[in-house]
């Protein structure tokens, strides 16, 4: 320890760049070499960085924890470069550095990511062995791994926001992997499009953040924090109403009165938009079930245990940000809580094993973000790690039984319903032990890594919320805002919801529970050594269409197998960790070395979150409703499941066909987005077409071109072709410049002083050229009619004076040109006189005015 | 000037007339070889010019100086002028200036 102290200081941790570099290491040679280099080496070389990489996390981790003894809080820190520098308008600069730091929050998070991320390798390469795209799975897995570490990573938001735009990148492609289907390129994409409208949201609070607090790195953002409690006015956002006059008088001035809320509000929603983005929150989480469509490992290590808790962690991550908003964290809590509950429900009219967990796991990030949301950070970033164990453990055991599957069934949706399992528990007794203790976790069977995490996050629901920050009340600012404070009602109904999902998921848990592993194997008619037709055969959906058997005559096939060593390892390693990881933070009995250890990070966020009174009395109930609604879901599962054979659940839909069908269509809110929102992009998509047609093409384009052609049309016929032809309009033009040039132009510039009253003309030079004056407008030329060489009159007048004088100028040719010029002194202006004595006199006599008084007439 | 019996209107008037039968000849014919004498005759007017007023500004000789560059353009001009000649006639067998009108196209 003492050796990686010294070796790599706090300030300049630099085994930092080397976690983050290795997994980028593999994918860039893997992405280059990887079909020369053959399967093994490829695999060898991927599962080799995120070995080191987890090994490097785990020695991170523990030198922090050594440095963090006494609740110290640690950090190291480690500067790649400079990135940028901004400058502001008020000529202050904020640099941002390509800089990483770890501390208790991102060095777990790192580990989550790494260790966990290292089993799904190891999986993968089982999993994908098969498959022509081996070598680009793995490519896309480590660029993951290493766009997650910059994420967790980043010492400031544009760093994380370059992690947090590559795991969105990665998330596409895998989605996507097998894109010769055009559903699963679909899929894809509409993960990446809902991602950026979140993406959005986290650049506008990188805006605001920048702008308040001076800078984007979590130090300065900490340093800065207080700025954020200035009050911005959102209401009206000109000056008035544009249309707010056409009302009546009351009602004009209601809509007009200018309202106001702490710029820390703006920015705690628009990071919660984008944390919703990523986390797949209401409204934008319809991208997540949908993103099964790619290959399992992807669901598991990206859809379920890392990428989709990033949002979990930016909120951590900026606790002290979020806690100054009682309004903004009010939002995440609630939206948190009404995600849970609906994600819930329509996980129970699912077939599809991988749907089912899909909406399982949009349901325990509403969990996490509930957590967050009443500021119990760590109980809601304890349930991202429970999550990611139990989560992935399932995902990863779904994969192992769809695996299965594929020995008969290749069509996608058929090897993933639930419909065609049943009796594995006998078949595959690794995958179904792990499953069970997966499944333990997430109904929440008491002593599990679920059943703390989740009761923790249940209890702060009700007990904690979030004070009005002491500091607005203090400078007197909050009385300009409306300062939000938390309703009493607001904490029972967040425990409520989440206690009823809590219900649900352990309703449809062991649904999926029973479907899968008990009763009768119902995919095909197992014969005993029956022998495979000779074909090739994949995972998940390679588009095989061979194997569709006739309708009426039972497929037959061999046992179900087990999954090879590389499957079950990880799966055994997360299911003893989804059963037991729990009791590093296990608030019922008082074992909480998780909280300790975060609670330096969370130090400055706590302080803002208070309990109400008499907390501690709901403990034991909590607990007591916490084990009733898991004995009650189970139980009632049980009943209909095992005892009925699924009778109940079959008089149910038919009983109310309508309503079932509505959320097996989960509630149709893809169908609403499809019609009002995607419909409203199409219908401004359709404008811009429109526009596009008829005024870019039509009249900037074709009029256009049609007024050159026709113009050109019509010189075409000067065009002949014939030297002559041009030469002689070539004479012509000389002809034309000799005249200019031999006719004589009586021009004068006018320097004019109304302050003293001397005007001077200055006639151009001209080749041959004499001049003559007439400057008393008597009506004679003077000199005596002469010309003469003079170029240059000036003359005086008195105020008032009026005076025109003449010009002639004759050239070589004997020709001349006559022009007059009118001169007028105005009177002297007194109001000018005072307004010059209190200016600055220099100024004054500086500005002699140059104008021409009077349009030049020709005179001939 | 006038008083060494030189007068410089008479040399203007020549090179005039010399310079509008140049600019009549290139315009009017059709030889093109005659047009390029016309060109000669057009250069040699100009050259004219410039000796006959630098004669009326005895210290300075930028107008001789002149001319005899403009003998020396002139005469390349002409070599590549004729080479020009020499090439369409043989695409055309003519020395027609109406007959090169391909630049209409």
């Amino acid at each position: 320890m003492q050796a990686i102290e010294a070796l790599f200081p706090a300030h300049n941790y630099t085994l930092l760049s080397l976690i983050v570099l290795l997994p980028l290491l593999g994918a860039a040679v893997n992405g280059v070499f990887g079909k020369r280099l053959g399967k093994e080496a490829v695999s060898l070389l991927a599962l080799s960085v995120m070995f080191i990489a987890f090994a490097l996390a785990v020695v991170t981790f523990f030198a922090l924890g050594h440095a963090q003894e006494g609740e110290q809080a640690a950090r190291f820190y480690w500067k790649g470069w400079e990135w940028f520098h901004l400058t502001r308008a008020d000529g202050s600069t904020s640099t941002l550095d390509v800089a990483f730091s770890v501390d208790a929050l991102s060095g777990t998070m790192a580990l989550i990511v790494t260790g966990v991320g290292f089993l799904i390798h190891l999986y993968s390469v089982s999993y994908m062995a098969e498959d022509p795209g081996f070598h680009r799975f793995l490519t896309y897995l480590n660029l993951f791994i290493f766009s997650m570490l910059v994420l967790i990573l980043g010492d400031s938001l544009p760093v994380l926001f370059v992690g947090w735009e590559g795991v969105g990148l990665c998330s596409y492609l895998l989605i996507g992997f097998w894109f010769e289907d055009e559903k699963n390129a679909a899929a894809g994409k509409k993960a990446f499009v809902t991602n950026r409208i979140g993406d959005f949201g986290l650049l506008v609070a990188m805006g605001l953040l920048l702008y308040y607090t001076g800078g984007l790195d979590w130090s300065t953002i900490d340093s800065g924090a207080k700025n954020l409690l200035t009050p911005v006015q959102v209401w009206p956002l000109g000056s008035h109403v544009p249309a707010a006059s056409l009302l009546p008088q009351g009602m004009e001035n209601w809509v007009n009165m200018p309202r106001y809320v702490s710029a820390a509000t703006l920015v705690g929603l628009a990071l919660f938009l984008g944390c919703a983005g990523k986390s797949a929150q209401l409204p934008l989480y319809v991208w997540l079930p949908d993103a099964m469509a790619g290959p399992t490992p992807v669901s598991a290590l990206i859809h379920a245990a890392t990428m989709v808790t990033a949002g979990v962690y930016l909120l951590c991550r900026l606790s002290f940000v979020m806690v100054l908003s009682p309004a903004a964290m009010a939002v995440v809590a609630f939206t948190g809580a009404l995600t849970a509950l609906f994600a819930a429900s329509i996980a129970f009219a699912q077939h599809d094993i991988k749907k089912v967990l899909a909406y399982s796991t949009v349901s325990q990030l509403g969990y996490m973000f509930l957590g967050v949301g009443v500021g119990a950070f760590s109980a809601g970033f304890f349930h991202v790690i429970t999550h990611a164990f139990f989560k992935a453990c399932m995902f990863l055991g779904a994969g192992s039984v769809i695996h299965a599957m594929h020995a008969r069934i290749h069509d996608t949706d058929a090897s993933q319903d639930m419909r065609n399992m049943g009796g594995l528990r006998k078949y595959m007794p690794y995958t179904f032990w792990t499953f069970t203790a997966a499944w333990a976790a997430i109904v929440g069977l008491p002593l599990t890594s679920g059943f703390f995490s989740k009761d923790e996050i249940l209890l702060k629901a009700y007990t904690s919320f979030i004070k009005i920050p002491s500091a607005a009340l203090a400078d007197g600012t909050g009385g300009s805002m409306d300062v939000f404070s938390w309703p009493s009602w607001l904490g029972t109904a967040l425990y409520a919801m989440g206690l009823i999902t809590a219900l649900m998921t352990a309703f449809y848990m062991t649904r999926l529970y029973i479907g899968t592993f008990f009763g009768e194997f119902k995919g095909w008619k197992i014969v005993k050594n029956w022998q495979e037709p000779a074909h090739a055969h994949g995972h998940d959906d390679h588009g095989h269409g061979h194997a569709h058997h006739e309708p009426g005559v039972p497929l037959e096939g061999p046992t179900p197998h087990e999954s090879p060593w590389q499957m079950w390892v990880p799966l055994a390693v997360l299911g003893f960790l989804a059963a037991f990881a729990g009791f590093l933070n296990a608030a019922p009995l008082h074992i909480t070395p998780f909280d300790s250890w975060l609670e330096p990070v969370f130090e400055k966020a706590s302080a803002s979150v208070q309990l109400i009174e008499g907390a501690e009395h709901f403990e034991l109930p909590f607990l007591g409703l916490a084990f009733l609604s898991f004995a009650g879901g189970t139980g009632v599962a049980y009943y209909i499941y095992v005892l009925q054979k699924g009778k109940p659940a079959q008089a149910f839909v038919e009983a109310m066909p309508g309503f079932h069908a509505l959320v097996f269509d989960k509630w149709r809110v893809d169908e609403i987005y499809e019609e009002y929102v995607i419909g409203a992009v199409d219908s401004l998509a359709e404008f811009f077409a429109w526009a596009d047609k008829w005024i870019v093409d039509f009249l900037l384009a074709r009029v256009t071109s049609f007024l050159v052609s026709t113009s050109g049309t019509a010189l075409r016929f000067i065009q002949t072709g014939r030297v002559q032809t041009y030469a002689a309009v070539m004479v012509l033009g000389l002809g034309g410049v000799g005249w200019y040039f031999v006719t004589p132009r009586a021009e004068a510039k006018l320097e004019s002083n109304d302050e003293s009253g001397v005007y001077s003309l200055t006639a151009p030079q001209g080749l041959g050229y004499s001049y003559r004056w007439d400057l008393n407008n008597d009506g004679k030329w003077d000199d005596k009619e002469k010309f003469g060489d003079r170029t240059q009159q000036s003359l005086n007048l008195a105020a008032k004076e009026n005076r025109t004088i003449r010009l002639e100028v004759k050239n070589a040719f004997g020709r001349s040109a006559v022009r007059s010029f009118n001169f007028a002194r105005p009177a002297p202006d007194r109001s000018g006189a005072t307004s010059r004595l209190e200016g600055d006199p220099g100024q004054a006599r500086r500005a002699p005015e140059m104008r021409q008084l009077q349009k030049p007439q020709e005179m001939k | 000037m006038s008083s060494l019996g030189y007068f410089v209107e008479q040399y203007v008037l020549l090179a005039g007339a010399l310079f509008t039968l140049g600019c009549v000849g290139f315009l009017v014919r059709r030889n093109v070889l005659v047009q390029l004498m016309s060109i000669e005759l057009m250069l040699n007017a100009v050259n004219l010019m410039l000796v006959a007023f630098n004669r009326q500004h005895t210290a300075d000789l930028n107008g001789q100086v002149f001319a005899f560059f403009i003998i020396a353009v002139a005469a390349a001009e002409v070599a590549v002028g004729l080479a020009i000649v020499l090439a369409f006639y043989r695409l055309k067998s003519s020395v027609q200036s109406d007959e090169a009108d391909q630049l209409r196209h």
